[in-house]
């Protein structure tokens, strides 16, 4: 439903997400929303509950309460098909890549292109991974191998192409260069910037704050399961982001004593 | 997604525990009612109430418990001696504590069907240290104070080598041997050389192929003969095979060639489908050894060892050198060579049924088979 | 079809590496089954020399075929098995118990029904073996995917198990005859498709060959990708062909009691099984689930593969062709004994690996496994054959599969690089 005011809604809202892990609330009534065309990076320190966070959004691990809204319409996403029927792809941290099967197969993994007599059609997966490659990383050559073969910065082209072809309207990228050199990470972030000018919406989930802000609109910090606040990119500092992430307070809030103790 | 999986497990470790319990349970009625025998026992006198006590190594074959178990049975009651018994599962070391369990309940004789020949020993010497007498019943244990009952197996294989070489005196021999880690297949080869020794030294039996046999197995020995037959363009006149499921796989492989029939084949054990081959004339020779005998013999030396007769004095003794350089006290049982001739004998022994001895015999060949 | 709009990529450019690798990778020639093939015929024509020319000839190949039949059908499954991760210790009980029971069923339960050598009964025995494999297959493999016991453990169980079953089905006994018709699946002087039949059975599959190498190359050609030179394909079909036609030419030379025998009926059966068995594992989506679970078994669950109910499937899969395998066993041997097929599982999962599935997961041949097997079985008859004993034989086989392994693991290293 539209905003009265004319605002359209947000691509994605999580509203009052909650995960628990055997009594311990692993995400505790988290709220954050995506627009199209922004990046929303996900911030917090080791157990915040980024990943967890993104995880019911992706259908890898359904929430125990909360809605997700997309379009401004409630959905249901309790398996991965139905993020991805949903237009939500995740590229997670490990690539979540078959090592043993090459580079289209795994693109097509779980949706494979069939033939009349529905037979894997793997010429036709491979032209598709040709054409989608082609815009993501023209130089990449090595389709029929296994994906073992492949250098990390490859990978992250096989994962995110996958993500790419099948016309996602909502990426997660979660720890996209963790893994990458320098040049590879340069990459990764023109292409996140290509996809943005696409209209698409993604979550970044990173602990390398330079990288938020070289390619973030909005930052929402979490610790220790719960929100501490979202913000925009251009109203902050990184140092304030510090705070929120180790601290937990809001750049409003934070106490120059506090600041001092974060350098010191 | 733990506690699922445990709530899955629950009831399996429970269905164990269970079962644990009623196993426990099993055991302690034996003891119960054995060592009420066995307080009797001990207020009577010498040659009454004695207890014989038998060491199954693994009471779930067939064999153990519908044929020889019934016979010591039935020769311990002859003899005015009470029965008690363990199972050690097949674990060489369970059977070591059955033996102290059945010395603790009175027993003043064992009879002991080795799970292993060798590691039972120290449980064997232990027994005889105290007193009471041990029978190695039907495996070998090599120990000169133990008494050895078993077939002969030497002569199984004698046997088997008379039957063939009566009706092929001069010809090319296949040798089908059995599982190569058992000492049984040495025993079998060893009584088929001697028999055949003198053809083989003047050429009129040919050794044109032999083989051990993984397991017994008889498809192993299907495949062996194939071979063989190749080997020698179907020019081979006898197979010795050392047992009956191995002689079933060497017919399937003569049948492929048709000469099912026309190669004499022998086998050991008087298994229901080898006898019925017998019948039809594809198998020469089965050599039977009636179980029941054995639990008979060793029922009967049970009760006079523990009345105190001295070993070699056991009636039907005679000493045996085994492998190991031992002298045993031992009886050996003679087996029964079965062919087309005397078939009635397992008849009459009710060892097998008119109906699947002659399946498919034509009427008229087999006189038992009318 | 698929999208036609898709516009034909750019040249690929040529690959890094040397010469050879290009070659092989135009070709698309898998190093590991040539590999396989010489050694194969280092094999043969070496039991020839040492045989006096027995080994190469019509009738002890065709016994060979015979005598791999059924442990090659197994291996078939057990690459799948081990692709996800897996192992199948129970395969030779549960072919003694299948075997024993359908025994039983021809010989004791269908003759007091409707008769011993009624037309109906090899149908039935048969069936029912299927059947009862893939439901213990299937029950072992819902406890490896469902319950979560390691399959390690639940088929060692279920080799104790199956193993004494089969004892206790018939109390030890030797079960025989089998059923006249059941009895051609094994093999033997009436078992085989006679000449005729068997050079019609040539023609199909060269016919076969020739049009699978035509479809692929259209369709690769349709999507602008490289295909092999026009020479490469001729050399093939010619040579896929003449194999194939020159078996058919063996099998038919050999003639005991007169009569062509042509291709044997286990043989036959051992054929279809593995084209079966590797199209679904290279052409279909549940193959392609098998391998991904075995590479990745997360990334299989995330991409949506339902992967307990593939790894079940799996399982099941082995135990109908442990049926298979019960079949050609018992119907061979024209009897089923308390103890058949015990071992087997050593002999399956040689063949398999020896044809380049790896223990770890992810990689196997269900071709390469055939071929495994058929080695193997080279070996042992043929050391029969020019007098070797078990014990000698034995340490061969055991030092052969080591080797078989090692040369397997070193080019898996090595030609990661060298083939696309």
């Amino acid at each position: 439903m539209t905003d009265i005011t004319g605002e359209r809604p947000p691509l994605v809202e999580l509203r009052d997400m909650k995960v628990s892990f055997g009594g311990v609330h692993a995400v505790d009534a988290v709220t954050v929303d995506l627009y199209p065309g922004e990046v929303v990076a996900l911030v917090g320190g080791n157990g915040a509950g980024k990943s967890t966070l993104i995880r019911t959004l992706s259908g890898a691990h359904p929430a125990d309460s909360g809605e997700i809204f997309i379009d401004g319409e409630i959905v249901d996403i309790t398996t991965p098909k139905d993020a991805k029927d949903l237009g939500v792809e995740t590229i997670y941290q490990t690539l979540a890549l078959a090592e043993n099967i090459d580079a289209p197969s795994n693109m097509f993994l779980g949706r494979e292109l069939t033939t009349r007599w529905r037979t894997l059609n793997d010429s036709a997966m491979e032209a598709a991974a040709r054409t989608v490659m082609g815009r993501l990383n023209p130089k990449f050559e090595n389709f029929k191998v296994a994906v073992e073969s492949l250098s990390g910065g490859q990978r992250q082209s096989v994962a995110i192409a996958r993500a790419v072809y099948f016309d996602a309207r909502i990426l997660i990228m979660d720890e996209p260069v963790a893994a990458l050199g320098p040049a590879e990470t340069a990459q990764v972030n023109e292409l996140i910037q290509q996809l943005k000018e696409e209209g698409i919406g993604i979550f970044l989930i990173s602990h390398e704050l330079h990288d938020v802000f070289d390619l973030a609109d909005r930052i929402s910090v979490m610790l220790q399961g719960k929100l501490v606040g979202t913000v925009n990119k251009a109203d902050v500092t990184m140092d304030e982001v510090l705070a929120m992430i180790i601290i937990g307070k809001m750049p409003d809030q934070v106490t120059e004593v506090e600041l001092e103790e974060l350098h010191g | 997604m733990s506690r699922q999986r445990l709530r899955v497990f629950a009831p399996i470790i429970l269905l164990m525990a269970f079962a644990l319990v009623l196993a426990a349970c099993s055991d302690s009625d034996d003891d119960g009612t054995t060592t009420s025998a066995a307080a009797a026992g001990e207020t009577e006198t010498e040659t009454e109430g004695l207890i014989v006590g038998v060491s199954w190594n693994n009471f779930n074959e067939e064999r153990w418990a519908k044929t020889d178990e019934p016979a010591i049975i039935a020769a311990l009651d002859a003899g005015g001696a009470e029965y008690i018994s363990t199972d050690a599962g097949s674990s060489a070391e369970q059977q070591l504590a059955d033996i102290e369990n059945l010395i603790a309940q009175g027993a003043d004789a064992l009879i002991i069907l080795a799970q292993d020949g060798t590691a039972v020993i120290p449980g064997v010497q232990s027994a005889i240290a105290q007193g009471i007498p041990v029978i190695a019943y039907d495996r070998l244990i090599e120990d000169e104070g133990a008494f050895y009952i078993t077939f002969d197996n030497v002569e199984v294989g004698r046997m088997q080598a008379r039957e063939v070489f009566k009706l092929v005196p001069e010809g090319n021999y296949v040798f089908i041997k059995g599982n190569q880690a058992d000492a049984n297949a040495d025993f079998l080869r060893g009584g088929q050389q001697e028999i055949l020794q003198d053809a083989l030294d003047s050429g009129a039996v040919v050794n044109v192929g032999e083989s051990y046999t993984d397991n017994w197995a008889p498809e192993v020995a299907q495949t062996n003969m194939e071979q063989f037959l190749t080997a020698n363009n179907n020019d081979v006149d006898a197979v010795v095979a050392s047992n009956d499921g191995m002689a079933g796989g060497v017919v399937a492989a003569l049948a492929a060639q048709g000469l099912d029939g026309v190669v004499v084949v022998s086998g050991q054990d008087g298994d229901g489908a080898a006898l019925n081959r017998v019948a039809l004339g594809t198998q020469a020779v089965s050599v039977w050894k009636d179980a029941r005998q054995l639990g008979t013999a060793a029922g009967e030396a049970a009760v006079a060892l523990a009345s105190g007769t001295a070993l070699p004095s056991v009636p039907g003794a005679i000493v045996f050198v085994t492998p190991g350089g031992n002298n045993m006290n031992s009886i050996l049982l003679p087996p029964i060579p079965i062919t087309q001739d005397n078939l009635d004998v397992v008849i009459n022994a009710e060892w097998i049924t008119v109906d699947d001895l002659c399946q498919n015999v034509p009427a008229g060949t087999v006189s038992v088979c009318g | 079809m698929a999208d036609t709009s898709i516009a034909a990529p750019e040249q690929a450019p040529r690959g890094r590496g040397s010469d050879f690798g290009d070659t092989v990778r135009a070709l698309e020639i898998d190093l590991r089954i040539i590999g396989m093939l010489v050694a194969l015929a280092v094999i043969w024509v070496g039991f020839n020399l040492a045989s006096g020319g027995l080994f190469l000839t019509a009738r002890n190949l065709w016994n060979l075929s015979v005598q791999t039949s059924a442990v090659g059908v197994m291996a078939t499954g057990m690459v799948l098995v081990i692709v996800t991760r897996n192992i199948d210790l129970s395969v030779g009980s549960m072919l003694g118990f299948v075997g024993m029971t359908m025994a039983l069923i021809q010989a004791e339960v269908l003759p007091d029904i409707i008769g011993f050598d009624h037309p109906a009964t090899w149908i039935i025995a048969v069936l029912a073996g299927l059947i009862l494999g893939g439901i213990l297959g299937g029950f072992q493999g819902w406890i490896v995917a469902y319950i979560g016991v390691p399959s390690f453990i639940v088929t060692l169980g279920g080799l104790l198990v199956w193993r004494g079953g089969a004892w206790a089905l018939a109390s030890g006994r030797t079960i025989a005859p089998m059923d006249s018709t059941f009895q051609l699946f094994g093999g033997g002087s009436r078992g085989s498709i006679g000449a005729s039949l068997s050079w019609i059975v040539g023609i199909v599959a060269c016919a076969g060959i020739i049009a699978l190498l035509i479809t692929n190359r259209r369709r690769k050609h349709s999507y602008g990708f490289p295909v092999r030179p026009l020479w490469a394909e001729i050399v093939f079909i010619a040579v896929a062909c003449g194999a194939v036609l020159g078996a058919v030419a063996i099998a038919n030379s050999y003639a005991p009691l007169d009569r062509d025998l042509g291709i044997a009926n286990p043989v036959l059966i051992l054929i279809a099984v593995t084209i079966i068995m590797t199209f679904v594992a290279t052409r279909t989506k549940f193959g392609r689930s098998v391998f991904a679970i075995g590479g990745n078994p997360e990334a299989a669950e995330l991409a949506g593969i339902n992967t307990r109910r593939t790894v079940m499937l799996v399982f099941a899969l082995m135990g109908i062709l442990v049926g298979v395998g019960a079949v050609i066993t018992t119907a061979r041997l024209n009897a089923a004994v308390s103890g058949l097929g015990t071992l087997a599982e050593l002999s399956v999962i040689a063949a398999a690996v020896i044809g380049g599935t790896s223990l770890s997961g992810g990689i196997g041949s269900v071709p390469g496994a055939v071929l495994g097997a058929l080695v193997m079985q080279s070996l042992v008859s043929g050391m029969v054959l020019i007098g070797i004993d078990a014990p000698l034989r034995n340490i061969v086989v055991g030092i052969v599969l080591v080797i078989a392994v090692a040369i397997n693991t070193y080019y898996r290293q090595r030609t990661e690089q060298l083939t696309a």
